[in-house]
Parts: structure tokens; sequence; C-alpha cells
């Protein structure tokens, strides 16, 4: 099977003085499968969010190659990574990262918009993924009116509205209580199991990481294992 | 139409600071107005004063007797052109003129003078002549019981010779066929003050002035009044190509020293306003860098999730659009009754200012497309302005160093 997402000997690097540079991904090289449910762990600064940021085009690596789907980011344009980002990949951030003047419908409608897509479908969609989420009749809510756990349901849902080849969740339980955090990843993991979407989160959390079917443990920028249940 | 929903939201997200910004471009546009339309106003008063008080809105004259007038440079048939110029429907009026320097004499005096024949019935249509008369009644074409035909003079000549209405005047000239012109008139009327540009004129009937220079019916001058006055460039070009012996100006060649200090005024004044709105503007881009810089991370997002980096531009283009258009209608709630009371009412000078003999009373503005078009374009022009460096910030922003910052 042809990988999704490959990395080759990557590396980022922060700082130009040797003395103080930091290698917040040193030489790191995966392949992740279409469907896999991956989650990348580590201590704090192990280079989990850098990797992810690599990986989803947020970032550029200081040397190695990055490719999604067969394409190689590093060779984009700001406008064509901006698209290629809008319909290959979808984000969840720790922070949620809502557009705080937008509905939750609003907010899983607004990629679908920018892909063109049209009225009715992104309507039907965005009535799908709340549904899939567990925030049927919550639509109409802004941001601030949603928990904490609510709004990373709509960022998931926002992830996937979209149909991306790939969903990338940076710490997506990270500010939620824990009982919330695995009730999050178990949706995460249906959504996985339903619709064959490849999922790579980092996370420090040892009970999310039980949800993984494939753990990449990061240690000082580098993979210290790389284990497949 | 979510962007439009993001960019109104966003607007009203920062309700205070958005009221101030809009109250800043809405008072920059009322002042902007309100200048346009006094200035408008002033100008296009002096300009009416000035076309209806002698100019007319085009004049037609023979060869170049507008920069040299020669009394032999004249028009042979002005019957045929009346009859031109009668059938035109872009003319009001026009009136019929001859010129001519020439000395007067009362029993104890004498002084130089500027005749001026004019058409009684004609001259009263086109002109402010009829108005000006502060004694005694404006001049007709017929001769008095004593075969004396009735002169109006001004008041320089009035005081130079010291004679009024009744009293006998004498005009030496020289005819247009090289004889000694002379002849006897009766003063009927006084005009104008002594300020007035008229204060050394003498008004005759034209055919009077004809037999007095031995001009057998030809005439130097025409002044048509148009129906639009604005058309007076556009309607002196077409009537050239229809009276190609013929020179055919409009009052900005005819005044031209006149025009020229007006469009210069006009243009230092608007160069004021331009400085005015721009200072309004430098608080805009103010503002406009601080919402960008308080959204970096929603920014970030943004581009994160594939937003293009025009597309937040076009955002922020689109709230500042909006800013200014929700400014320009507060600002027109404002501008319509003050710029109409100041077109309808105006303001009363302390003192009549004299314009050629006729006395501005009201110091009075103009309401017009133009007056409330203009400012816009400019608050808009500038609101396109400010969003430039304000877009570029935004559009450069990096999602992880964006998504980092709070």
């Amino acid at each position: 099977m042809t990988p999704v997402i490959t990395t080759r000997d990557i590396c980022r690097y922060f700082g130009d003085d040797e003395d103080i540079l930091v290698k917040a991904v040193d030489h790191v090289s995966i392949d992740i499968e279409p469907g896999e449910f991956t989650a990348v762990i580590g201590p704090s600064g192990s280079g989990k969010t850098t990797l992810l940021h690599l990986i989803g085009g947020l970032d550029n690596p200081t040397s190695g190659i990055v490719e999604l789907s067969g394409t190689n980011i590093a060779q984009m344009s700001a406008a064509e990574l901006s698209d290629f980002r809008r319909d290959h990949i979808g984000f969840i951030f720790q922070a949620y990262n809502l557009i705080p003047v937008l509905s939750a419908e609003e907010n899983i409608e607004y990629i679908m918009l920018l892909q063109g897509i049209d009225a009715a479908t992104r309507k039907q969609r965005v009535h799908n993924m709340l549904a899939q989420v567990g925030l049927d009749g919550l639509g109409r809510r802004r941001p601030n009116k949603l928990s904490g756990g609510q709004q990373q349901r709509v960022a998931i849902a926002r992830a996937m509205a979209s149909r991306p080849d790939i969903i990338l969740a940076d710490e997506p339980t990270a500010n939620l209580d824990s009982r919330t955090g695995i009730a999050l990843l178990d949706v995460m993991r249906e959504l996985n199991e339903e619709h064959k979407m490849t999922f790579v989160f980092s996370t420090h959390d040892e009970k999310i990481m039980s949800r993984a079917t494939r753990l990449i443990h990061m240690h000082d920028g580098e993979i210290e294992k790389d284990e497949r249940k | 139409m979510l962007l439009l929903k993001l960019a109104i939201r966003n607007i009203f997200r920062q309700r205070r600071r958005s009221l101030l910004t809009a109250l800043s471009m809405s008072g920059g546009y009322v002042l902007c107005a309100i200048s346009f339309s006094v200035s408008e106003g002033s100008y296009n008063n002096a300009i009416r004063f000035f076309t209806l008080d002698h100019t007319g809105h085009v004049q037609i004259h023979k060869g170049n007797y507008l920069r040299r007038p020669k009394l032999h440079k004249t028009i042979d048939d002005p019957a045929a052109l009346s009859e031109t110029l009668d059938n035109n429907d872009n003319i009001e009026h026009h009136t019929l003129r001859v010129f001519a320097p020439a000395l007067a004499y009362s029993d104890t005096d004498n002084t130089q003078v500027n005749v001026i024949g004019v058409d009684p019935t004609r001259e009263k249509r086109t002109s402010r002549l009829a108005k000006k008369v502060t004694s005694g009644n404006y001049i007709s074409d017929k001769v008095n019981p004593d075969s004396y035909y009735s002169a109006m003079i001004g008041t320089g000549i009035a005081t130079s010779l010291n004679i009024s209405i009744g009293d006998e005047l004498i005009l030496i000239s020289q005819g247009a066929d090289g004889s000694v012109a002379n002849d006897i008139y009766i003063v009927g009327a006084i005009v104008g003050n002594k300020d007035s540009l008229d204060k050394s004129s003498v008004f005759l009937p034209l055919d009077a002035a004809q037999e007095f220079l031995s001009m057998q019916g030809k005439i130097h001058e025409v002044a048509i009044l148009l129906k639009d006055e604005s058309k007076s460039r556009e309607f002196a070009a077409s009537l050239q190509k229809q009276l190609p012996e013929l020179s055919i100006d409009p009052w900005q060649i005819v005044e031209e020293t006149f025009y020229m200090t007006m469009q210069a005024d006009q243009q230092g004044m608007q160069a004021m306003l331009f400085i005015i709105i721009f200072i309004v503007f430098i608080g805009v881009l103010n503002t406009i860098l601080m919402s960008v810089l308080e959204r970096t991370r929603e920014f970030g997002v943004l581009k994160a999730i594939g937003t293009r980096p025009k597309t937040i531009v076009s955002l922020i283009t689109l709230e500042t659009a909006l800013l200014s258009m929700m400014s320009f209608f507060v600002g027109l709630v404002f501008a319509i009754p003050i710029i109409a009371w100041f077109a309808f009412v105006g303001i009363e000078l302390p003192e009549p200012v004299d314009f050629g003999g006729v006395q501005l009373r009201f110091f009075t503005g103009e309401i017009s497309t133009y007056v409330f078009a203009t400012p816009l374009a400019w608050i808009m022009f500038f609101a396109l302005l400010v969003c430039i460096p304000a877009g570029i910030r935004a559009g450069r922003i990096l999602p992880t160093q964006a998504m980092g910052s709070h």
C-alpha cells in the first residue's frame, strides 16, 4: 500500500548559532499508511508538535522531504500549500482554534466554502458531522457558548467535513478533562474506522495512547520507537 | 457570503472601537461634504452672477475681437444669426451688443466712457442690466417726444459729469466709416453703484448705438444664456462647427483670468480637504493594523486550515470597505440637513457684497451628487489604501508563529 504520509530524513532546527541550536526534529523518517490511527507520543519538547506542523505544511523542514499522498509539499508556493491543506489535510488544535464570530455550523462549513462545495452539500455535511460528533441542536451556538469538549468536537467536525486524506491533531485532548478526552478520542476512532480516514495525533496522555493503533515515540526530536498494535 | 458575514461580525466584535473609527470617518466625510458644498456654492454663485451680469455662458464675435477689439470687426448679419440662435433648443436667451469708446460731455464737464449698445428687450432677458438700475427707467428703443434716445449711465459718469435723470448727455466718438460720431441723449437711468464694473459705461439702445457709430445694423457681440450652464464648453464647440466664420467661446475663455483664479482656488481647497481625509485615515490605518495584530492567531488558524493569503487580504479589505460605507451613511444623515440648510437658507452676510453691481446678501452652499459623491470616493480610496499594509501583514502571517501568539 502507498503511504499517505512519507517523511525522509526531515530535520527542523531553530537558531543559527551552533551553541544555541535547537534540534526540534532531527532526521525523522516515517511512513504512515492510509487509515492508520497513529499517536505521536513523548514528553513536552520532544518534537511532536513540530513534526505535525512539518507534516501538515505549516512549517518548512530545515532539510529532508515531506510527501503527502505522493506530493512533495516543500516545492509548493504559499497559495498552492494553502489549497493543498484545504483539500487534503484536516487540523485539530489543542486550543480548538474555532473562529469566534462564526457559529459551530458556520465553522464546520467554512472550509467547504473555500473548496467551492455547493450550499446543499455543505448543509447536509454540516448536519451529518454535528450528529456524528454528538452536537445535534448546538449548531447555531458560537464557540463561547460551548464547553471545551464541545468546541473540540466542532473542531473535529470542521477537520473532517472537508473530507481530507489525513487529519492531524495536536494534543487534541490536552485542554480537556480525562473523561471528555477519552470520549473525544472514541469519537475520532469511530470516524477513523467508519471513513477510513488517516489520523495522526500527538499526545502525552497514556490513557489516550491506548486508543491508537500505532505509537511513534519521540525523544529530543528523534524517533525512539515505532510500534504497531 | 460567509466572508461577508465574517466581515460584518468582525466589525461588530469590537463595537466601541468600530464606532470610534466610524465616527472619525463620518466626521471627515461630513466636514468634506460641507466644505465641498460651500466652496461649490460660492464658486457657482460667482459664476452665476458673473455670467448673468454680462458675460453670458457663450459669446460670439468676429475673428479675434475678444482679444483685440476693433470697431470694424463686426458680425455683419445679426438678424440671420439671431434667427439661428432662436431656433436652437439649448439656448435660453441671447442678446446683441456693440461697443465703442467715446468722450461724454455735460454742460460743464467731460469724461471718457464705454458706449455699449444693447437690444433692450433681449438684454433684459439675458443679463441683469435691468436689475442694476438704481434710479430712473430701463432704456427703451423708442425716442422721446423731442426725438432723443434715452441712455443709462454708470454712477461714475453721473458723478464726473454732474448729471442726473433727465439731463442731456453728449457723446463724441469715431464712426465705423471713419466719420466723427456725435449725438445728444437724455439720461434715463443710473446703473449700479460707485464700485460697479459699469461705473464708466453708457448703455444705449442698439439701434441708437448702431446709428451713432455708423454701423449699419452690424454688431460686435452676441451673449448667449444656455438652458444648462454646465454645457457651455460643449455647446460652444458644437456651435463653432455650425458657424465656422465666427469665433464662439464659452465663458471660461471669455473670462479666462477669473476662471483660472477660481480653478486655482478650488484646487487649493481640494488639496486641503485631501490632507484632512489623509489625517483621518492615519487614525483608521492605526485601528485596522491594531485589529490585524489582535487577530494574528485567528489569521494563523485561517491560513492553517487552507485560507489563501489573498482571501485574508480580501476579508480585511471587505471589513474596511463595509466600515467606510457605514460611516458614509452615518455621515450622510448629518451632512444632508446641514448642506440643505446651506443650499436653501445660507448665511446672511453682515454687509452685502457687491459683485459687478449685483448685491450678494447670502453665502450659500451647493447640493449636488458631486458634493456627496466626491468625499465618498476619497474615503473609499483611502480605506482601500490603508488595507494594503494591513493586508500585507495579515497575508504574510506564518500559521505556526501566529498560532503561538495570544
